[in-house]
């Protein structure tokens, strides 16, 4: 182990370093960090000692620019948005991996996260390696964030100190944060259907307010009520975000006789509320999931099978598996859209 | 002897566990799904669940051999039966009853909400804790907004509570809606750092329910919607979102959002009958450095005293919160062990429903 002070470090000689499958220590603008050559297999192993990292957690890497980076992962428009305007900077951007990295680099399920650190020796040396590095905090996993060379060598053992080829010294790091992790790979799950759904029948309704809204939730219900409690009833609800699909749902549950209060169920994926009527409803919405199968992993099928009113929102991302439940459910497809007028909403409904 | 309580949460997407004593933290583990580039933008059931399996006997081993502990010098017990996700819950509770039942201790269920509420009072001594009460608590996360009154510990009404989105949420959809991935709340508080703040300059946003208050409800799908219609006029103008716009609109939602809040406090500390002694908050926005400044303001002025929970790495889920906010129902009413043949998860848990324990 070598500790050379930053004003002396050489690039060629890093570069040598990370070519023989060295284990390199550098400052970046947020902390320490413990470099090696990401496409390098036993380079990664050697860093996986050294971090006496968990199986299966991945590393993010380092990359010099955007170019380097889009030869590593798939950027789609949220990730070119981040690369475009805010890095170089603290921000690990997650996309979907090419998978030409070293094993254990990138996550078990495909993706792998990337930084562009603002730091002149690092970009420089990357640049100059012209292969990604993996940038992960140069501390042993769980132990102490180094802004400091002992911070590292104090939380060590003398084995783990003997995989470090070299450390750049810059003294003590501003105490920035670690930097932002942010996951893109879930747009690409927003990537809907081109084109309309095809409709039977379709109806349109120009709704002014929240409340029209509601109240066409309960006329639409009236004309379905008489098969409550035979057949499962699926309301399925396309609109952008903010459209009014959890409105229109608030309007169903009135009617319905719901005394709770109809929440997002963004998170909890599937809402069951009890009704005044013999059959209860469903509220489940797909923003979150990332494959249409997935709806069925909250048990769509046992809700069909109860003969439960079904609300489902972001129903675009999951029309084929609705669409498999179209002869067991009556499906009742609503699109809401928006119109040029603040409160106003142009909602399409139709059988499916 | 020592009382160890072991506390397991797999409510959403962290595997935790922790050691505690009393109040205090032994060690606490939290392996997320979140910071491990799994898919997270959806944290869909079936992924939630198997990585939880997988990763539930590291996480707990892990924790015991930090606390240089083993199973057989726990006391007791702490599993979270909910709020939470149905999959992902009952990977703690099968883990919690299974250890239970082959080393025979007391088993504990405790509501994840309260954990969160109660966190703030993480290695504070019970004598103190009896000073914090009544207590004013709030919780924001992805999946919870609410103010509740605390008259002690286990004496909770729910004040308010939101009618669509929750607060984390929103600052998602926000983060989507801006082109800034997920998740929103970390994202937005880091781009949100570049605006310069400029008095000239108005927030093109609504504030949220403005001057009803006293419906004692949060609401952010007006908000929500009404960024997304400002983005898109931006767009249909210029084309694009160029940097600063994204930089002064991530600042402008962020600020309502929290604005919201804010008023709400307000509000409930002008027109609440039996003034509270502190205000605890809890759960993952808290960690928003920009909320942390409005709450300090409004506790400043109230005279309140404002605790947060001990580290940032209280806010966000984790076990040792569920181990704490278990000591503190023994020591305050005598918590009741549950049978562990008979637990299981309540994904709807609500905070007043006290029955678990």
């Amino acid at each position: 182990m070598k500790v050379t002070k930053i004003n002396k470090a050489k690039i060629s000689q890093i570069c040598r370093i990370l070519k023989n499958g060295g284990l390199v220590i550098m400052p970046t603008e947020t902390v320490y960090g413990a470099f090696v050559d990401a496409t390098n297999p036993k380079a990664v192993e050697k860093l996986n000692q050294y971090k006496k990292r968990p199986f299966g957690k991945p590393y993010s890497v380092a990359v010099s620019d955007q170019k380097m980076a889009e030869r590593y992962v798939f950027l789609n428009e949220t990730a070119k948005n981040l690369y475009q305007n805010f890095l170089p900077g603290p921000l690990t951007v997650i996309s979907k991996s090419k998978g030409k990295v070293a094993k254990g680099v990138e996550s078990e399920t495909g993706t792998l996260g990337i930084r562009i650190p603002d730091y002149k020796l690092v970009i420089d040396v990357i640049k100059k390696y012209g292969k990604p590095l993996t940038a992960t905090s140069a501390n042993q996993s769980y132990k102490k964030t180094p802004y400091k060379v002992s911070d590292i060598l104090e939380n060590i053992s003398e084995k783990q100190k003997g995989l470090i080829d070299i450390i750049i010294d810059a003294g003590t790091l501003p105490p920035n944060k670690p930097s932002t992790v942010i996951d893109t790979t879930g747009d690409d799950a927003l990537v809907l259907r081109r084109g309309d759904v095809e409709i039977k029948d379709k109806k349109e309704f120009l709704s002014k307010s929240e409340k029209e809204t509601e109240e066409l939730a309960k006329e639409i219900w009236s004309k379905f009520k008489k098969f409550e409690g035979q057949r499962a009833i699926i309301f399925a609800l396309e609109g952008k975000m903010g459209a009014g699909k959890t409105i229109f749902t608030k309007g169903l549950a009135k009617t319905l006789g719901v005394k709770e209060e109809i929440v997002s169920p963004t998170y909890d994926l599937l809402i069951e509320y009890q009704t005044q009527e013999k059959v209860s409803l469903v509220h489940i919405d797909t923003w979150r999931m990332m494959e249409p199968s997935e709806i069925e992993e909250v048990k769509l099928k046992d809700k069909i099978s109860d003969h439960s009113v079904i609300a489902i929102e972001w129903a675009d991302k999951v029309e084929e598996i609705i669409r498999k439940y179209n002869e067991e459910a009556i499906v009742i497809w609503v699109k809401i859209e928006y119109t040029n007028k603040e409160n106003q909403r142009k909602i399409f409904w139709g059988m499916l | 002897m020592k009382k160890y309580i072991l506390s397991i949460d797999t409510s959403c997407d962290e595997t935790a566990a922790a050691i505690t004593l009393d109040t205090k933290v032994i060690a606490s583990k939290v392996w997320s799904q979140a910071s491990l580039h799994a898919k997270f933008g959806g944290v869909y059931p079936s992924l939630a669940k198997r990585k939880h399996e997988e990763r539930i006997d590291f996480v707990i081993n892990q924790t015991l051999k930090k606390a240089k502990l083993e199973i057989k010098d726990i006391s007791a017990i702490a599993v979270t039966v909910g709020p939470g996700l149905a999959p992902a819950l009952e990977v703690g509770i099968q883990k919690a009853k299974e250890l239970s039942l082959a080393f025979k201790k007391p088993l504990f269920a405790v509501n994840h909400v309260e954990a969160h509420l109660l966190s703030p009072l993480i290695g504070k001594s019970f004598e103190e804790i009896k000073q914090h009460f009544p207590a004013l608590g709030l919780v924001v996360s992805g999946g919870n907004t609410q103010l509740i009154f605390a008259k002690e510990p286990g004496k909770y009404k729910i004040i308010a509570e939101t009618i669509d989105d929750a607060l984390g949420e929103a600052l998602d959809k926000g983060a989507r809606a801006l082109g800034l991935g997920y998740p929103g709340g970390p994202v937005l508080e880091k781009i949100a750092e570049e605006f310069k703040v400029n008095k000239n300059l108005k927030n093109p946003l609504p504030l949220p329910f403005v001057g009803q208050e006293k419906l004692r409800k949060f609401s952010y799908s007006g908000l929500k919607t009404a960024l997304v219609r400002l983005i898109e006029k931006i767009k249909k103008e210029k084309g694009i979102l160029k940097k600063e716009d994204i930089i002064s609109l991530a600042y402008f939602y962020q600020e309502r959002a929290f604005n919201h809040i804010e008023r709400m406090v307000l509000f409930i500390l002008k027109n609440q009958k039996e003034k509270p002694k502190s205000l605890l908050v809890g759960g993952g926005v808290i960690a928003n450095n920009n909320l942390r400044k409005k709450l300090r303001k409004i506790a400043k002025s109230n005279n309140l005293k404002l605790i947060f929970p001990p580290h940032k790495k209280y806010c966000g889920d984790n076990a040792a919160m569920i181990g704490v906010a278990l000591a503190i129902n023994l020591k305050e009413r005598s918590a009741k062990d549950v049978n562990p043949q008979k637990i299981d998860r309540i994904p709807r848990l609500k905070l007043t429903e006290s029955k678990i324990y």
